[in-house]
């Protein structure tokens, strides 16, 4: 079966003096597959699926995006994407912001008319006539989530898709996850939420400093009797000098 | 080609609903009424301020037909300036705002991971800054147009000619803003283009001078005025002013026959006259410039 992404030593950084950002990333993913890409912040998991939505170039490495450079306007086509933070031209409505999208993913006016209304409904947003610069953070995930499933994609990339989602949000966006999934949809998953990752993906990479410090199944990343999140921290912890304890006038009992 | 609809089509959905072009729409407007309202109030109750500075000492005074015509031209004259300072002002609040804010913001990241090119995210933006532009400087030609029936008329050719050479050179301001906030801060693009168009304005000022004769024979001087003329826009004109200097003269002379003064061809001369074929074609290759200059810097722009 050919691989809806394929990343093959990915390098990144910034600038020329920076250190790597993303550096020697690979792996595959196929139709139907829930891939969960894990680390702590600034680990480059951002920087990885913005390189594989065509919007970073990377250094160095290769990505084809259901075979073609992600550049490539055509490659992108069966791509959703929802960006960690997102953010929408602010004078526009949730209505008006999807039928963009929906004009740039080329759906014709039949097919506007009946995913528009029911994508806002999905979001809870289907009442909502205030104009995105008046959108709480919350209320723009939800609006980044329903730009990125409206085009149907085969690849469907959530960067920490519910940091700012209450919990029904986050069930909504679980249901999600698992019907695409069902459907042969592939998922690329950011998250800090290990416990969510668990639930969803099959397969998982714990990235630090830009590497990848393991890669495999669930229950090869994962043995049995411990957690995702046990596994996480002794890895990160192992890459990187422990953090300083908590600051001395919060443990300090003498400081008023 | 969807796409850049697309893109056109919501930008100028968003510029419509931006407040600052509002605001600039409705002082201009006002401003257009209330120099026509107060040159016709002058004009009826005071007729010899309109006509004060208006031929030679002794000259006898024009007949009301006369004031109105004068008063008009002095109109269309002040109206070309505002016309041309409001488009400018119009050109800085799309410039810094129809790309910078999207790739400020975020937005270019649910843009740009949809199947849309940067060339067509850049025309449909270009695109649409220019038909807001051209909308909103047409409005006010069209309210200019409705003020100067007050006058008689007789000058719509030269105000229409004047909108549009107001629309280019405003458009071509307009692309160095979108092209430089596309790298910097919108703010600091706008600072720099607003210096550089100066600058362009003190060089072609010095050039018409050097060609008039009034700065000497001097080579350095003119070899250097002729290299930095050839390296910043040069503000399309159109024959207006020429137009206004020549009806100027006609009620001129109606009102001071038989008195002397300088010949028409003299006075005319003196006044600047519509752009050369060569300006016309330099201004289309800087458009081509700082369009295809917009389109590089939106290419490489990692959001």
């Amino acid at each position: 079966m050919a691989a809806v992404v394929s990343v093959e030593a990915l390098r990144k950084r910034y600038r020329r003096r920076d250190p790597w950002a993303v550096d020697g990333v690979t792996f595959e993913l196929q139709p139907g597959q829930a891939f969960g890409l894990l680390g702590p912040n600034g680990s480059g998991k951002t920087s990885v699926v913005k390189m594989i939505a065509g919007l970073l170039r990377p250094n160095e490495g290769k990505i084809a995006l259901f075979g073609s450079e992600p550049g490539n306007p055509e490659s992108r086509a069966q791509l959703g994407f929802a960006p960690e933070d997102p953010d929408f031209p602010k004078f526009l409505r949730a209505s008006e912001v999807l039928d963009y999208f929906a004009s740039l993913l080329g759906l014709d006016d039949g097919e506007r008319k009946r995913r528009i209304p029911e994508t806002l409904a999905f979001a809870g947003l289907d009442k909502e006539r205030r104009q995105v610069r008046q959108f709480s953070k919350g209320m723009k995930q939800r609006l980044g989530i329903a730009q990125a499933i409206l085009g149907r994609p085969k690849l469907l990339i959530l960067d920490e898709p519910t940091a700012d989602l209450d919990p029904l949000g986050r069930r909504d966006v679980r249901a999600l996850i698992e019907s695409l999934k069902d459907s042969g949809v592939a998922i690329l998953l950011n998250s800090h939420l290990l416990s969510e990752v668990e639930l969803v993906c099959d397969t998982v990479a714990i990235l630090a400093k830009g590497r990848v410090l393991k890669e495999g199944s669930m229950a090869e990343v994962v043995p049995e009797g411990r957690s995702l999140e046990e596994v996480f921290v002794e890895l990160v912890e192992a890459s990187a000098p422990k953090r300083d304890q908590l600051p001395s006038f919060i443990t300090d009992a003498d400081v008023r | 080609m969807n796409g850049v609809a697309a893109v056109a089509r919501y930008t100028l959905l968003e510029l419509s609903r931006r407040r600052i072009l509002l605001v600039f729409f409705i002082i201009g407007a006002l401003g257009i009424a209330a120099i026509g309202a107060a040159l016709k109030i002058v004009s009826v109750t005071s007729p010899t301020v309109v006509s004060g500075g208006f031929g030679p000492p002794g000259s006898a005074q024009p007949d009301q037909a006369l004031i109105d015509r004068l008063t008009e031209l002095q109109f269309v004259s002040q109206l070309i300036d505002v016309i041309g300072f409001f488009a400018l002002l119009i050109a800085f609040a799309i410039g810094m705002t129809a790309i910078y804010h999207d790739l400020e913001s975020g937005a270019a990241v649910g843009i740009f991971s949809k199947p849309v090119s940067r060339l067509s995210f850049t025309a449909g933006k270009v695109a649409a800054a220019l038909v807001a532009m051209i909308v909103i400087v047409g409005l006010l030609s069209l309210e200019t147009r409705l003020v100067m029936t007050l006058f008689g008329g007789g000058l719509e050719g030269a105000l229409w000619v004047e909108t549009v050479a107001a629309v280019a050179n405003a458009s071509l301001l307009m692309l160095i803003v979108l092209a430089l906030s596309t790298w910097m801060n919108n703010i600091i693009a706008a600072v720099v283009a607003f210096v550089y168009n100066g600058i362009a304005g003190v060089v072609v000022l010095l050039h018409t001078a050097l060609d008039a004769g009034s700065l000497g024979n001097n080579t350095f001087i003119k070899a250097a005025i002729d290299i930095g003329y050839w390296i910043v826009p040069h503000h399309l004109m159109s024959d207006a002013k020429r137009q206004l200097a020549r009806a100027e003269f006609d009620l001129f002379s109606a009102s001071a026959q038989g008195q002397g003064g300088p010949s028409l061809a003299d006075f005319v001369n003196s006044v600047p006259g519509a752009s050369s074929v060569q300006d016309i074609v330099w201004w289309v290759f800087l458009v081509a410039l700082f369009a295809a200059l917009v389109y590089l810097a939106v290419r490489r722009r990692q959001v």
